[in-house]
């Protein structure tokens, strides 16, 4: 099966080869025998890689360690379930891991929409399959997972135990779904481009794709955030690490997209710019591979520093060179059909969104390749970090949280004075309340003290229409609040799916916010020794230590403490952190030792305890921390996954003869638009 | 015409020809040590250099207290870069699980200075003096380094002027049109009770309940 997947890996290169050829060819020459090979290639292409994939998994289930990729990345006493997940967790099988998923998604897409999209199919199969030629030829040529070892190794090095945890088995691969799902956008506007064809016929599978890209990047982004709060131990989830920007950034520009694009949907406006943010959430993700495996940046991420770097930054270029080549000859065919009314409208509310998020976008791409820049241009290298990001995109963030409230509320085509009053009235009472309350209770810091009031004028809009849906249903329909919240968000998915999403980001900000009020405590702590403190909120705390412990399981060894803990005088049970040193089967030790952080979640705060050492024996030094708020970054990015999910869930198309309020409006005012809906 | 049976079949044997070839190529498999081999590609996590601290020391000052708490001096710390390869300050490194040897001897260097009466912005200095400009978090506001923080504002502001000004131009001038009244008329809107909306926020809801409108 090993050898079927490398045979397999080369027919698949020479698959997405034929594909790319004859499917451009029969674009350009209008020839429908030639498109229906190339998408027959596609389709044989992810065939291979199917194959490919089976004889990698097969290598490393099999514990083959005469495979170089298998040596490298697993051990014999593995868990299955990560020897498994080994084959996105190297810089080979993570290439073979794109191929995979492109190949299937493209699969999909073109099956999808033969009919519906004819015009765009050859161009589109010709993109998807010209990226697959690329990755696969990258695998092939540059990191090819099937390259034997010419000895036979007793045991491979094995997974760092760090990742060997469920929340970086799934990290990877959903961002990986995110990252690969831009290619389809990507392929369709560059379909759209050649074939001329920049109506609505492309948006359709666009915006179904680029949801789909954006629901796996935000999963994937929070995953790895819960991944390093719970594994790391530095008692944080997002370090502006150049890799975490690297994910970030496709997601900003997709988030803007989202919206951008309901404006062309609605008015026939801002075509360039659509197509724009689907080219560049796709170079990004292009971008985001490349910093993740070229090691041209620093950080903590760059493990594979490997000769594919020079092949990405081509490939990187290139794709940029042709597009601005397309757009650039296709802007008369990019006008927009419409024009604004009105300053004051949704299109101007989500153009000041997209301009916000492009700029957030911007400031974190500057940031990460400035220290590139410096170097070139001084020779001085530097560290562009943590304040550098928060002093540029806390305002920025800010300003958009404020809009994430506005949008949604205000009229398409132009707002009304009366819209505004009654819109707005009541959710921007209550932030100013939320603020008011903050500040009166003690609350001094500037930023929090603004997110809180913005979150709660967020929430007090998202409440509000949830409120007006709800009532009407149960006016019309007489239905009970939960029968008609269910019905409002089944028959409006997209938008009370975005509402919930929207939810989500503010309870996001918040618990952001918290961490400005996270306190830290270095103690060394004997048996029986205890801690006293006060938590931010100002409730008293105690710390026992119950002694260090050791002990020799099969693969490691481990010292461990508990902490006896109480609040306010209560009992809230024994938090326990361990240092850990994994062994091999020979027991020598792998990889440097690592911590498993003891955390007590609370909605109010987190507990959150690290062994950092232990001394004569009986002397543990820990560093404990109250982390405000945490818990609601998790929730908040649940929040935002389910709302994805309900937003993406297919909707048949109802086109019902108009009655009751609607009918009675005036045609040309479209009142579900005007309203803002 | 070649049938797609051929085709495929050709595809095959041509990709077994090119994989039989690749391994008879040597530089695709000898050149490589054992070691070598192995250690390639495998923690999964940056290449971390526990060689990497430098001595930052400078005499105490006459009569030197420590020059601030330790709450402050870890403050201090947020702003100096560990330099064994990350991206993380000394504070977060050395708080970290990536065993860093390096970020604890810097904060010792810290620990040391603060002892020595040295403020922060001295501290920072010293430690700018003995490892570069790397040994900031974020990059000097001066110079060259203006470009990295003032570039995103302005590219943000100049971008908010450009879109008001297109937004502005591309503004239709056209009479307004005609208000509905709150309470709605013969034909148009009728109250919800309950709902205090006007006929625009109905016909929204009513848009919101037959399911045909979105976000």
């Amino acid at each position: 099966m090993i050898l079927i997947g490398e045979l397999s890996l080369w027919v698949a290169l020479l698959m997405a080869a034929w594909s790319t050829t004859v499917s451009y060819a029969g674009g350009a020459l209008r020839r429908d025998d030639l498109t229906a090979s190339g998408v027959r290639g596609l389709y044989a292409t992810f065939a291979m890689v199917v194959l490919a994939s089976l004889g990698l998994w097969t290598a490393l289930l099999s514990r083959d360690f005469s495979v170089e990729y298998v040596a490298s990345h697993i051990s014999a006493a593995m868990p299955s379930v990560y020897i498994f997940t080994a084959f996105w967790s190297g810089q080979a099988g993570s290439l073979l891991f794109w191929a995979l998923i492109l190949s299937m998604y493209g699969t999909i897409a073109i099956a999808t929409s033969r009919k519906r999209n004819a015009t765009l199919v050859p161009w589109a199969t010709g993109t998807i399959s010209a990226i697959l030629l690329f990755f696969i030829a990258t695998d092939c040529f540059k990191a090819n997972p099937f390259t034997r070892l010419d000895f036979l190794p007793a045991d491979g090095r094995g997974m760092n135990p760090q990742l060997q945890n469920p929340g970086m088995a799934l990290h990877p691969p959903n961002l990986y779904l995110g990252y690969v799902a831009t290619a389809i956008p990507f392929a369709f506007a560059i379909a759209a481009l050649f074939a001329r064809k920049l109506d609505a016929e492309w948006l359709g599978v666009v915006r179904r794709w680029a949801l789909l890209s954006w629901f796996f990047l935000t999963i994937g982004i929070v995953l790895g955030m819960w991944w390093a709060y719970v594994e790391l131990g530095w008692s944080g989830y997002w370090a502006w690490d150049p890799v975490e920007n690297s994910s970030f950034l496709p997601w900003l520009t997709t988030t803007a997209f989202l919206h951008s694009i309901m404006i062309q949907e609605k008015r026939g406006m801002l075509r360039k710019w659509n197509v724009v943010l689907v080219v560049v959430s796709f170079l990004l993700s292009i971008f985001g591979t490349f910093i993740t495996r070229s090691g041209v940046i620093e950080s903590v991420h760059s493990f594979a520093q490997s000769p594919v770097g020079p092949w990405f930054a081509t490939f990187f270029f290139l794709a940029t060179g042709i597009t601005i080549y397309l757009v650039g000859t296709r802007l008369k065919d990019l006008e927009a059909k419409a024009e604004l009314e009105s300053m004051v409208s949704r299109e101007a509310a989500f153009l000041y969104n997209n301009l916000l998020l492009v700029g957030i976008a911007f400031t974190v791409f500057w940031g990460t390749i400035f220290p590139i820049l410096s170097e070139w241009a001084k020779g001085t290298k530097i560290t562009v970090g943590p304040p550098f990001f928060n002093s540029v995109n806390v305002p920025l963030g800010l300003l958009l949280l404020a809009l994430t409230g506005v949008g949604p509320l205000i009229a398409w085509r132009k707002a009304s004075v009366s819209n505004l009053n009654r819109q707005f009235a009541s959710p921007a009472l209550f932030g100013l309340i939320v603020g008011v309350v903050l500040f009166a209770l003690g609350m001094r810091a500037l930023a929090p003290l603004v997110t809180y009031a913005l979150s709660g004028f967020v929430a007090g809009t998202i409440v509000q229409e949830f409120y007006k849906g709800i009532r009407a249903r149960q006016a019309i329909h007489q239905e009970s609040v939960m029968t008609g919240f269910l019905h409002l968000v089944g028959r409006n998915r997209r938008r009370y799916g975005g509402y919930i999403v929207h939810a989500g980001i503010a309870m996001l900000f918040a618990a952001f916010a918290g961490m400005a009020f996270a306190t830290q405590h270095d103690v060394t702590l004997a048996t029986g020794q205890a801690f006293e403190t006060r938590d931010p909120y100002g409730h008293a705390w105690r710390f026992v230590s119950q002694g260090v412990s050791t002990s020799s399981p099969r693969d490691r060894q481990v010292q461990g403490v508990g902490l006896e803990t109480f609040r306010d005088g209560k009992r809230l049970g024994i938090i326990t952190s361990e240092k850990r040193q994994y062994l091999d089967t020979q027991g020598n030790a792998l990889f440097t030792p690592i911590t498993e952080v003891g955390i007590k979640y609370s909605a109010k705060l987190d507990t959150y305890v690290v062994l950092a050492g232990v001394r004569n024996t009986d002397v543990a030094e820990l560093r404990i921390s109250f982390n405000p708020l945490v818990v609601w970054v998790w929730i908040g990015g649940y929040l935002m996954m389910i709302g994805g999910l309900i937003v993406m869930w297919p909707q048949a198309e109802r086109r019902r003869p108009q009655a009751g309020y609607a009918a009675v409006m005036p045609t040309r005012t479209e009142p579900a638009e005007l309203a803002g809906v | 015409m070649t049938s797609r049976r051929d085709f495929l079949g050709r595809a095959a044997s041509g990709a077994a020809a090119m994989l039989v070839a690749a391994r008879m190529t040597p530089a695709q498999q000898r050149g490589r040590t054992h070691d070598s081999a192995l250690v390639r590609d495998t923690t999964n996590l940056f290449a971390m250099d526990q060689g990497a601290a430098q001595p930052v020391r400078l005499p105490p000052k006459p009569g030197a207290a420590p020059s601030m708490t330790d709450v402050q001096r870890d403050e201090l710390e947020h702003h100096i870069h560990c330099q064994c390869g990350c991206t993380l300050d000394v504070f977060t490194c050395r708080t970290t699980d990536f065993s860093c040897q390096v970020s604890p001897a810097m904060h010792r260097d810290v620990i040391a200075l603060v002892k020595g009466g040295y403020t922060a912005q001295e501290i920072i200095d010293a430690f700018v003096g003995v490892y570069g400009e790397r040994a900031l978090m974020a990059p000097k506001k001066s110079g060259f380094n203006l470009l990295a923080w003032f570039t995103p504002g302005v590219a943000v502001i100049a971008g908010g002027v450009l879109l008001s000004m297109w937004l502005r131009r591309r503004e239709r001038r056209e009479p307004p049109r005609p208000a509905a009244t709150a309470a709605g008329t013969a034909s148009g809107p009728i109250a919800v009770p309950g709902v205090d909306a006007t006929p625009e926020e109905l016909a929204r809801l009513e848009a919101a309940v037959k399911g045909d409108g979105d976000a």
